[in-house]
């Protein structure tokens, strides 16, 4: 069961892909959600914090989204963040050096709306329940 | 005629030559007036290069811009039809919300027939969400529009180095070409990814590999 209750940013420098993964996000219930145009606008934002996922494409400019997932992955804060990547950087190589760098789940472009949302119900089905103090 | 000019094949004093000097002085000229044959058809072939060099090199910004415009295009049309497919699915949101309201006013055969109507209204969301998330091509087209725009700035940038070695005249000396060797590697991942990209299930496989669903 996923929280949808949760603050949710969309990277992508395509405008129209961070519509069209704004739409599926709010059909599977999400309402919390913001946008950043590259890996840097993301990294600023994240850094802002509140954020319970990360959906970013590989291919921007300025900052990659490989690039961004080191970043997060390397901040002791943002380290365990849920981090999908939706992207057309479809070669093996890509999806290998994704999981090396700590990836939550990976989708190809062009994707189905079913394909989002199994990725996203199976992200949060491996993620620990945040222990209470 | 240049080869007239380089070859010379009996100079004064030539008489008084040993007859195996003679034949080794011929023997060289006649090579020479060989080699000045070929310097002379590679000169004509550069020149004749001339034309289309500069005609291509002067074309291939007009591509460029092209190319452009076409990525342009598709992302305004694809907002277009995102927009009304937004409309349409606020509009089945309204027809939805009031078929319930309705129904639970309705008793008898009213309730089955709304009941159909629902189910009909119901799956029109999956759809309006499926031509949402087809729209996705349009971000695969811009990125194979940029890698071209890439590659021709390069094919550019070499056509403009014929130019300046060989001193064609050219009209323009815009180069717009950056990182050399950017262009070849995007051309060669735009080749791979006819044969080589991933499926999604593929990718699921992998992903299995490393103990993740």
């Amino acid at each position: 069961m996923i929280d949808t209750g949760m603050k949710v940013l969309v990277v992508d420098d395509m405008s129209t892909m961070r519509r069209i993964v704004k739409n599926v996000l709010r059909q599977i219930g999400f309402t919390d959600i913001m946008e950043a145009e590259n890996g840097q606008d993301a990294l600023t934002k994240l850094k802002g914090g509140g954020f319970g996922l990360v959906v970013s494409d590989w291919n921007m400019p300025v900052m990659q989204g490989i690039e961004l997932l080191r970043a997060v992955r390397g901040d002791a804060e943002l380290k365990t963040l849920p981090f999908l990547m939706v992207t057309a950087e479809a070669q093996k190589e890509n999806l290998i050096e994704a999981v090396q760098a700590g990836v939550s789940n990976y989708v190809v472009k062009p994707f189905t709306a079913e394909v989002l949302q199994g990725k996203l119900e199976k992200i949060f089905a491996n993620v620990q329940p945040a222990k209470t103090s | 005629m240049l080869v007239d000019r380089m070859i010379e094949t009996e100079m004064p004093g030539d008489g008084e030559m040993p007859e195996e000097l003679l034949n080794e002085k011929r023997s060289i000229n006649a090579e020479m007036e060989e080699l000045a044959k070929y310097v002379e058809v590679i000169t004509k072939t550069i020149r004749e290069m001339e034309s289309p060099v500069t005609s291509t090199s002067d074309q291939l910004p007009q591509a460029t811009s092209h190319l452009y415009d076409l990525a342009k295009m598709t992302e305004d049309g694809t907002h277009k039809v995102l927009s009304l497919t937004e409309e349409l699915e606020r509009n089945r949101e309204g027809i939805q919300h009031h078929l319930e309201q309705l129904r639970a006013n309705v008793a008898g055969r009213a309730v089955k027939d709304l009941d159909a109507i629902l189910i009909m209204v119901k799956a029109d969301e999956g759809r309006l969400l499926d031509i949402h998330v087809a729209l996705s091509f349009q971000d695969l087209v811009a990125q194979r529009v940029a890698k071209l725009v890439t590659i021709l700035n390069e094919i550019q940038h070499k056509l403009l180095k014929l130019v300046v070695i060989f001193g064609i005249q050219q009209q323009k000396g815009e180069t717009g070409a950056s990182g050399e060797g950017r262009g070849y590697e995007m051309l060669r991942q735009l080749e791979s990814s006819k044969t080589t990209a991933l499926q999604q299930d593929l990718v699921d496989n992998i992903m299995s590999e490393y103990g993740m669903s």
